[in-house]
């Protein structure tokens, strides 16, 4: 496991703001959302191979709580685990979650948060890689996690980047935060 | 007046493919998603049907697809290279790169319609061996290997009959074009026989009191202090202990950028520039073409020099940069 640097840690408002989150049925939801993907976009999964079958545990390090992510097509399952748990995956993905998002809707190079330890990876690297270039080649939006389409998926993506953005902005610019996180 | 030299550039997937096109490039290199390219990592590169749709949209914006099948045929599965050969001529592709006797043989008799490239893993250096390849597989293009100088590029290009392609940016192997013993032997794999150097499989980063230590196949290949930014372990790149020092020994963490030798280049009559990069991703694709092709443009015009060392600093791994054997420098 690499040592991460400090990168834009959630500011301290909207981390009190997660228990809450917590408590609601995230797992199911994002199974559901990431099988529904599946259905959408089939080939997007097959260039991860053998690596779908993976357990990656995805650990934001300014949230509480991690995931547990099985990216196996229509058999995806997302589980929200312990951080000792995500700890035992066969791959772990630690950094903070608005960079993790970012590398996610391809805001940031993957490449360049993990050389410069923003993000920390550990465990099977071939799976990592995989995964790293898939997400590289989906292109994904915040719309295509929701399944929608049109203008509704047009004003969410706005939407959601948007707030993203300002999230990173509000981020940067409180480095005593991030120093307490 | 000279033809306008043609920017080749890297795509692992199809969206860097669009990338590419979008920034400029006058034609995108890709690969297979198995063993028959000498970039096959997990997730990247293109299935037949992904060419397909590739060839088709660099076609619409101009540019042209060439197909890397450029590792060395395993003498009981040849028919894996015939195979990847036959899909790319289906896709419609512009052009085969390869190296190996088998595949250059099967496009040449059965594929008369597509140009083949001499891979760089041929590292086809000289009229004679160029030559050898010209005639019997009627090659078109040769990628040369970095060993070469401007003069000798010039007076190459003075003694054959094809084009020549020469890389401007991006890594460098020291070995003869991946021909690396050293990779085969901690790893068991063979950059020219499986694709790839580094296999990620072996590649660990484990933390331990004095910083990350990065091993390939378990060998320590790097360690990093805390907070130090970390590199992907290859045996050439490695720190080694040697004669009572710990350096680099075989090659610093270094890229090639010869971005202020086009003009050069030109004049030596070079056809084609490749910039290297499979395995990288869109916005480093994306970024690196748009320098070039400014480059390119503005030598092309007869202009002043762009600035490319400057644009593309913080591009290079280790973020340095060298004119390789261009120059004669580089040890």
């Amino acid at each position: 496991m690499t040592q991460h640097n400090a990168g834009p840690i959630l500011p301290r408002f909207v981390r009190r703001l997660f228990p809450t989150v917590a408590g609601l049925p995230l797992g199911p939801l994002l199974t559901l959302s990431l099988r529904s993907l599946a259905r959408r976009r089939p080939g997007l999964f097959e260039r991860l191979g053998e690596s779908r079958s993976a357990c990656f545990g995805i650990d934001p390090v300014d949230l509480a709580f991690a995931f547990c992510v099985v990216p196996d097509g229509q058999r995806s399952s997302v589980r929200v685990v312990s951080k000792d748990e995500a700890a035992r995956s066969d791959v772990q993905i630690k950094g903070p979650l608005l960079t993790l998002l970012g590398l996610l809707d391809g805001t940031l190079d993957g490449d360049a948060m993990f050389f410069s330890r923003v993000i920390s990876i550990s465990g099977r690297t071939e799976a990592v890689l995989a995964l790293r270039n898939t997400i590289e080649d989906a292109e994904l939006r915040p719309a295509d996690l929701l399944g929608l389409h049109g203008t509704l998926a047009r004003c969410v993506d706005k939407g959601v980047l948007g707030a993203l953005g300002v999230a990173r902005r509000l981020a940067h610019n409180s480095p005593s935060e991030a120093q307490q996180a | 007046m000279k033809a306008r030299m043609e920017l080749v550039c890297p795509a692992g997937t199809p969206a860097t493919l669009r990338a590419a096109v979008q920034a400029g490039a006058d034609a995108v290199y890709c690969g297979f998603r198995d063993e028959t390219n000498a970039r096959n990592f997990p997730g990247l590169n293109f299935s037949p049907n992904e060419l397909a749709e590739g060839v088709r949209f660099a076609h619409d914006h101009g540019s042209k697809v060439l197909v890397a099948i450029n590792t060395f045929a395993r003498v009981d599965d040849v028919d894996i290279w015939k195979k990847a050969a036959d899909a790319a001529v289906k896709s419609g592709a512009d052009a085969i790169i390869a190296a190996d006797f088998a595949v250059l043989d099967h496009v040449a008799r059965n594929h008369k319609q597509i140009r083949l490239h001499l891979s760089v893993q041929a590292a086809a250096a000289t009229p004679e061996a160029i030559g050898f390849y010209a005639a019997h597989f009627g090659i078109r293009r040769v990628v040369l290997p970095r060993i070469l100088s401007l003069q000798e590029i010039a007076a190459l290009n003075r003694a054959i009959g094809v084009e020549t392609e020469a890389f401007v940016f991006g890594g460098l192997c020291v070995m003869i074009e991946g021909r690396c013993y050293l990779s085969s032997y901690a790893t068991g794999k063979s950059p020219n026989l499986n694709g790839v150097c580094s296999p990620p499989e072996m590649v660990s980063y484990d933390e331990e009191p004095s910083g990350t230590t990065a091993r390939l196949s378990g060998f320590t290949i790097d360690r990093y202090a805390r907070g130090q930014p970390v590199g992907y372990p290859t045996l050439c790149k490695g720190k080694f202990k040697a004669g009572g020092k710990t350096s680099h020994l075989f090659e610093d963490p270094v890229s090639l950028n010869a971005g202020g030798m086009i003009a050069g280049l030109k004049a030596a009559g070079v056809t084609a520039l490749k910039i290297e990069g499979r395995q990288r991703g869109k916005g480093y694709v994306s970024e690196v073409v748009r320098a070039f092709r400014k480059a390119v443009d503005a030598v092309e015009q007869g202009g002043d020099a762009v600035d490319i060392d400057r644009l593309l600093a913080g591009q290079s791994e280790g973020a340095r940069q060298t004119a390789g054997a261009y120059e004669k420098k580089w040890r």
